[in-house]
């Protein structure tokens, strides 16, 4: 009996110091749930993830004057890119901006919504992440930096749009475009073969 | 002259925030010999552009280059990097003017007078905090000419800067794994690495995408090897060609670099990286806290603990504050006398007081005695033994402080397995950093007594005191026969029969000083030979003590099934390609060992496995003190046993098996050698 409440008291002790001891590890992994993301978009309205349960997601991070965006934008490969998910295979597309204020990048919701105008891109939304709370979730680095995440919310895919890292818009046809090619191997029940690739471009200029 | 100054010089392209140009280290090129082309690259102030690997972001220029025919043009000769932080992101690259040099080798047939013209597409991305890519066609023109009117050109200075920073290629290969999350490298302690390790910000993997460029590289280092170890980039691929590391010298500004191969040398998430500082820390905590629940630690601390909870509150703290420096500071005690013997150039590892049949015979005086006296044989009375009294009726700060010594003496030997990683770093590192892991080691141990008496509430979990304490306290005694029969056991195994018979001698002396002490009250008698008598029993039992110790010990007797572990047996074995080999380092004193000799490998089924996959069986015993044993655990990261090592037999890497083995595990093991 009495061995029996030792026992349990340094059992306790242990599970104490056990979870004393885990580590928050917020970076997100690719076949583990995707990170929670709760952010506003352009209009105002709020996104949160398990919104889009049931439905394959694709995270966008972008800077609109930053070199390697404007090369998938000026030569119309994102835009592209962003309409063939959306057409092809139904998806949610979230373009968000985690410049701070006054930084590079770092955009109010009429000037987002003017560029996506301008720019002729087709995003489901365009979520304004000012704070840099959802970039550091999802770990973002540069623009642009993709996420895929499938309808499970899992995470799928993670990295660079495409495979070679240049600001060279003559490139792009040389390069296979990953999350394109992620999401056909969704499509055919096919786990995506790259699914974490060298992310390229600016960093991303979080707030403090 | 003036002229091909002009030549080299025709080139400057200004772009947003640089200006870049090619340019060539001699004014002209002398027929037969190759020459030194860089591209000149000056940022802007506060800008910077990439080495090879740029780090978290970035890109590193890149160059086409159009040339005359038969010529061919070097790889970059990257100068090593700068270090640059860009909010939470490392970027590796250069501020300021400066050149990447490449070696150009003209075509083979040229005449003084003529020209040679090359021309080079580059492009670059230069950045402060945002970024701007750019490209250019730079051009040059050289005259030929012949060798005594070549002089250098105005960038010499710039070439000669560069070629300081290349870094010098090393003889020895690195190995690199990138298991358990990290990218570790294992160097050799050779070349210039005998008498200098490099620091962890003047360190540069050359290939992209590999490490997580901000995180801290950790750098550990053994006799033989040093070890880097930076945790892995989220984005690594799991692939990675033609690899090499870069580590700068301070001192003198010198740069070296190893090239490596992938290794699975290491297959223990502990081994591949060193632990993170911290991490070793909590499982030092950890295994101290394990250690309470060992059969010869914990009925000393139970009743320590109970008489702990059952003293007024404001007793409690200050007991279990002494009880805490009395295993801390034994632990130091212990520590510091291994980590001296070590910097004396001693092979030893934890475990190394059980090496001695001397202090096995004092243990089990000890246990022996704390025995009688939890079966209520003798109660130790006066002076005699602080923890005599900590164990029976005294609850003073003294009391618990030896109770904590004695903790601590009783737990050496149930080193548990999780600590052998810790223990096994403790030794490698600066004496100070080691002895910090000794210290968590310590309150580990002593953390449930702190708990009791910070927490009153865990009090209440505890049964109250009544006379079944009594009881309990008897019954306690039999897990220290238990142990004190083991300790018996190993001292045989270290000695002879005869130490058997002498320490037996002496504890039979003991019980019957014991007994004397009992009965003065009752035989008047005896009283006036009381205190010879007790003297010469004491020195009696001293003395066989001191001849068990120093009993030779038996000629093993040679079990078939195994050889016995040296270097030369182990070469031996491995050298012959229709052999693997299963390496086991052992220890009669060691626990874990025992069991796992007992669970896993003295089945039939392993014997069989044995023949039937052809392998050789050896077995190092750490018993006793053996040098070449210690060498051995140390060459994996070890300092301690148990280590069991499988080697396949066709020459590939070791493998280390978990320190915990199961009958499977090891079949297995053995199984999967075709």
């Amino acid at each position: 009996m009495k061995m029996g409440n030792l026992c349990k008291v340094m059992v306790a002790a242990t599970a104490l110091l056990c979870l004393g001891i885990t580590p928050s590890l917020a970076a997100p992994v690719v076949g583990q749930p995707a990170p929670a993301f709760e952010v506003v978009d352009t209009k105002g309205q709020l996104h949160q993830l398990a919104d889009f349960a049931g439905q394959t997601v694709v995270l966008e991070w972008t800077n609109h004057d930053c070199p390697f965006v404007k090369k998938h934008y000026s030569s119309s490969n994102m835009q592209n890119q962003q309409r063939t998910a959306k057409d092809a295979h139904d998806v949610v597309w979230l373009t968000v901006i985690s410049s701070s204020p006054g930084t590079q990048g770092h955009v109010s919701p009429e000037q987002a919504d003017e560029l996506t105008q301008s720019r002729e891109a087709a995003p489901t939304a365009v979520l304004l992440d000012e704070d840099g709370q959802m970039g550091r979730a999802y770990d973002a680095r540069v623009t642009p930096h993709m996420y895929i995440i499938d309808a499970s919310q899992t995470l799928v895919y993670m990295g660079g749009i495409d495979s070679i890292p240049s600001a060279r818009i003559a490139d792009i046809s040389e390069a296979t475009q990953y999350v394109m090619e992620g999401l056909k191997e969704m499509a055919a029940d096919q786990p995506i073969s790259e699914s974490i690739t060298r992310p390229y471009g600016c960093s991303i200029k979080y707030a403090d | 002259m003036g002229l091909w100054v002009n030549s080299v010089n025709a080139n400057p392209v200004q772009r947003d925030h640089i200006e870049v140009e090619l340019v060539s280290r001699t004014q002209a090129i002398v027929p037969g010999t190759t020459i030194e082309l860089g591209l000149r690259i000056l940022p802007e102030t506060h800008w910077h552009t990439y080495w090879q690997n740029p780090g978290d972001s970035g890109i590193a220029p890149t160059l086409t280059w159009s040339l005359p025919e038969n010529a061919s043009i070097g790889e970059i000769r990257w100068p090593y990097p700068e270090r640059i932080e860009i909010g939470h992101l490392v970027n590796y690259g250069y501020e300021g003017e400066h050149v990447l040099p490449m070696t150009f080798t003209p075509p083979p047939a040229l005449v003084v007078g003529e020209t040679v013209a090359v021309s080079v597409d580059a492009s670059w991305l230069v950045c402060r905090i945002e970024c701007i890519p750019g490209e250019a066609t730079l051009s040059l023109s050289l005259p030929v000419v012949t060798s005594q009117i070549n002089q250098p050109s105005q960038f010499e200075s710039l070439f000669e800067s560069a070629e300081q920073r290349y870094p010098e290629l090393q003889a020895q290969v690195g190995q690199f794994s990138t298991e358990a999350n990290q990218f570790s490298v294992r160097l050799p302690r050779t070349g210039v690495l005998t008498d200098w390790t490099p620091t962890s910000d003047r360190i540069f993997v050359t290939t992209p995408n590999v490490v997580d460029h901000a995180k801290d590289v950790f750098i550990s280092q053994g006799e033989t090897w040093v070890q880097i170890a930076q945790p892995l980039s989220p984005y690594f691929s799991g692939e990675v060609n033609d690899i090499a590391l870069v580590a700068v010298d301070d001192v003198t500004q010198t740069a070296y670099t190893w090239s490596l191969q992938k290794t699975d040398l290491i297959t223990e998430a502990a081994q591949t990286a060193p632990p993170a500082y911290a991490m070793v820390l909590l499982l030092a905590l950890g295994g101290g806290l394990l250690l309470n629940l060992m059969p010869c630690v914990f009925p000393v601390l139970s009743i320590k603990a109970l008489h702990v909870v059952s003293t007024p509150a404001r007793q409690q703290r200050p007991q279990a504050i002494a009880y805490t420096v009395g295993v801390v500071g034994s632990f130091m005690f212990i520590a510091s006398v291994l980590l001296a013997l070590r910097a004396g150039g001693q092979a030893m590892g934890w475990g190394f007081q059980l090496q001695s049949p001397l202090i096995v015979g004092v243990l089990i005086y000890v246990f022996f005695i704390m025995g009688l006296s939890l079966s209520g044989f003798v109660t130790i009375g006066g002076q005699w033994m602080g923890w005599g009294q900590s164990l029976t009726e005294d609850h003073g700060v003294r009391g618990s402080f030896t109770t904590g010594v004695l903790a601590t003496i009783v737990a050496s030997p149930c080193t548990a397995p999780f600590m052998g990683v810790a223990l096994g770093a403790a030794v490698l590192m600066p004496w100070f950093l080691g002895l910090g892991v000794f210290v968590m080691l310590g309150l580990g141990l002593a953390l449930p007594m702190l708990l009791l008496a910070y927490l009153p509430q865990l009090g209440r979990w505890l049964p109250k005191p009544g006379p079944w304490m009594t009881t309990f306290k008897e019954l306690m005694a039999f897990p220290i026969y238990l142990s004190t029969v083991w300790l018996v056991w190993v001292l045989a195994r270290q000695t002879s029969a005869s130490a058997v018979a002498y320490i037996l001698t002496g504890l039979v002396v003991l019980a019957f000083l014991c007994w004397l002490h009992k009965q003065p009250e009752r035989y008047r008698a005896l009283s006036g030979y009381r205190h010879s008598l007790v003297a010469f029993g004491l020195i009696a039992a001293l003395a066989m003590l001191a001849s068990a110790a120093r009993t030779p010990p038996n000629e093993q007797e040679q079990d078939t099934v195994w050889l016995n572990y040296s270097p030369e047996t182990l070469q031996a074995a491995r050298d012959d390609p229709t052999q693997a080999v299963f390496v086991n380092m052992t220890a009669d004193w060691c626990v874990t060992c025992l069991v796992n000799e007992q669970v896993a490998l003295s089945s039939d089924a392993f014997k069989e496995a044995l023949k039937t996959n052809q392998v050789v069986y050896i077995k190092g015993d750490w018993t006793r003190r053996d040098p070449m044993i210690t060498d051995y655990l140390a060459s994996f990261d070890r300092n301690g046993v148990p280590l069991y090592v499988f080697y396949p037999k066709d020459g590939g890497p070791p493998r280390v098996l978990p320190q915990i083995l199961t009958p499977n595990l090891v079949l297995e093991a053995i199984g999967n050698s075709q």
